[in-house]
């Protein structure tokens, strides 16, 4: 008797987007990142190719960060008031991507201007040669006079700039596209809406390919399953041949670990519990297709690059 | 779904009238029409039409294909017919899928078909019914249903390209042949793994009906249920092909968004409603 045939046939596979922009491609990086690509469930050799292994973006913020436990502030408490110098730091321990959170344009938080951003994210593209990430603050009015400025600024760099959500993405889309970035979809924990917001940015004649979804995230403990079956179903429409929902994931994982309980405790356990909660997070994470890691602790970052590059030994090392 | 587009039809007047005078921009037309509504395979039959069917299959097929690329069907109850057409068309159209439409259960048709389509890459559609007729019940259009996929299986047909039409009569001549159709495709979904294709021929069960679209809507959508693959309607229809759409989100077989209609209008690569209406 012959052994049944059990091989899932996919009519899809991940769209592919390539970050950053080398001088030959009109940008000034040192290197590129290439996510998305896979042609089935991730890290199952016999469904499907992992083309491009996941790659991972370190946190730097504009201005310094407001309560970062002590594990981070060792970290990086000595450059993070200068975001240029924290860039570098992010680059030394091994970033593929830099992601620049704008925070301190929010109204509440220091409410920099447009023109101040801009200096800020000039001053990081020159500091360091890799491929960026630039979120404004999530307050949609002063995002809007932000980022089409910085989307200027950035101009033939090729950044990832988020994020477009349901309600306000015009401006969003129409600034990376002029510019020639590409764009994070923004969905609060929710399938349904992650199409929607894709099906509005395409139908604003942004394209599909160019676009990085963004399903929020939650850390181990807080919710994670609830994002892990959302980002399960979400990847077997795309490879059953849903194209709206085709697109690369990226994923706070830092963000959200090190906001748990876990992870800030005071007493002499936070050391080993921010970085394994960060870790486990990004790891489990990464089972359900995560294409894109923002992280911020190096053993953590550490950790999760050897469970890459055990979950996918033959794929193309992310950057170029 | 699988849409076939049934609208190029000898039966209707308009396209037996153009087959006549090989009035290329009435085919054109309608073809346009079914693409826009969403067809997938363009349903080809030149009905009662004057001239050498041969002939007028291989201009529609000529025809049609000179604006899609899209899979043709190449729909008539006459085996000897299909014989003769089918050939014809592949050597005409090489690279256009073909689907044979159809061929009955019975020995001297699938004697005849079922190496057609192996021969020539063909998919093929099998309808419950043998030498004995229609089935007036489930169990005859299992059997029927059951024999016509092991002989195409065996004949080294791939079952994505096997279809079965478990035959829809319609609602004010047979009543409760509905039901054992939909009873069918239930029983037959069963008999292998993977099952094969469904489909029906939709506007039968509304023929000489007054309410024939809503009738037609109601029970394609009963059909999906119970595991329809493909029908053969009209893709113009634009109430029928939304509630198709509406049942494949219920049935999850698409992920639910808000805008799901214009989501699917976008995996088509259709124009939205706004760019269609502007052209």
């Amino acid at each position: 008797m012959s052994v049944p045939d059990v091989q899932a046939r996919w009519s899809r596979r991940i769209n592919t987007v390539s970050l950053g922009a080398k001088p030959a491609e009109g940008g000034t990086r040192g290197s590129t990142v290439t996510v998305g690509g896979a042609e089935g469930i991730p890290f199952l050799d016999i469904d499907g190719a992992t083309p491009f292994a996941p790659a991972i973006a370190l946190d730097v913020l504009d201005v310094p960060p407001q309560g970062w436990p002590d594990p981070l502030a060792e970290v990086y408490s000595d450059v993070w008031s200068d975001p240029a110098a924290w860039a570098e730091r992010a680059k030394s321990l091994g970033a593929d991507l830099i992601n620049l959170r704008l925070a301190g344009t929010h109204p509440d938080e220091g409410d920099r201007s447009a023109t101040e951003a801009v200096a800020t994210v000039r001053a990081v593209l020159e500091a360091v040669d890799l491929p960026l990430i630039v979120w404004g603050c999530e307050v949609p009015a002063k995002d809007q006079e932000v980022m089409p400025a910085v989307a200027e600024a950035a101009q033939g760099e090729k950044c990832l700039l988020g994020a477009a959500t349901e309600t306000d993405y015009r401006t969003l889309a129409a600034a990376a596209q002029g510019y020639g970035h590409k764009l994070i979809a923004l969905s609060p924990c929710d399938i349904n809406k992650a199409k929607q917001v894709n099906i509005l940015i395409s139908d604003a004649g942004f394209p599909l390919e160019d676009i990085v979804i963004y399903p929020t995230t939650a850390a181990l403990g807080y919710g994670m399953e609830y994002v892990y079956s959302i980002l399960e179903r979400g990847r077997l429409a795309a490879l059953s041949g849903d194209r709206l929902m085709a697109q690369p994931v990226i994923l706070d994982v830092g963000y959200e670990a090190w906001r748990t309980k876990e992870a800030r405790v005071g007493d002499e356990a936070a050391g080993l519990w921010g970085p394994a909660w960060e870790a486990v997070t990004a790891g489990a994470l990464l089972q359900g297709g995560a294409d894109l890691l923002v992280m911020r602790h190096p053993q953590a970052v550490a950790a999760v690059r050897q469970l890459i590059a055990e979950l996918v030994a033959d794929a193309a090392v992310a950057a170029t | 779904m699988i849409i076939f587009a049934e609208r190029i039809n000898g039966m209707y007047r308009d396209v037996r009238s153009a087959i006549a005078e090989r009035d290329t921009a009435v085919i054109h037309r309608l073809a346009q029409e079914q693409l826009a509504g969403g067809a997938d395979v363009l349903d080809l039959n030149v009905g009662p039409s004057k001239g050498n069917a041969v002939e007028n299959f291989l201009w529609l097929a000529e025809t049609v294909h000179a604006i899609t690329d899209k899979p043709l069907s190449v729909d008539s109850a006459k085996a000897d017919l299909l014989v003769e057409v089918v050939p014809r068309v592949k050597e005409a159209l090489p690279s256009t899928k073909l689907v044979i439409n159809s061929c009955t259960a019975a020995p001297q048709y699938m004697n005849k078909l079922i190496p057609l389509a192996a021969a020539s890459g063909a998919a093929i559609i099998g309808l419950t019914m043998d030498q004995e007729g229609v089935p007036g019940d489930v169990e005859r259009r299992i059997e029927c249903g059951a024999t016509f996929l092991m002989t195409a299986l065996a004949a080294g047909i791939p079952i994505e390209d096997i279809y079965l039409d478990p035959i829809i009569l319609p609602v004010n001549a047979a009543p409760k042949q509905q039901i054992h159709a939909v009873e069918a495709i239930r029983h037959l979904a069963m008999v292998h793994d993977p099952p094969p294709r469904f489909i029906v021929g939709l506007s039968n069960v509304s023929q000489k009906c007054l309410n024939n679209r809503l009738l037609n809507r109601t029970f394609l959508v009963m059909c999906l249920a119970a595991g329809l693959d493909a029908a053969i309607v009209d893709a113009a229809d634009r109430d029928l092909v939304e509630a198709m759409i509406t049942a494949e989100i219920l049935l999850g077989r698409q992920l639910y968004s808000d805008e799901y209609v214009k989501a699917w209008r976008m995996q088509k690569g259709l124009p939205s409603e706004a760019q269609a209406a502007e052209v």
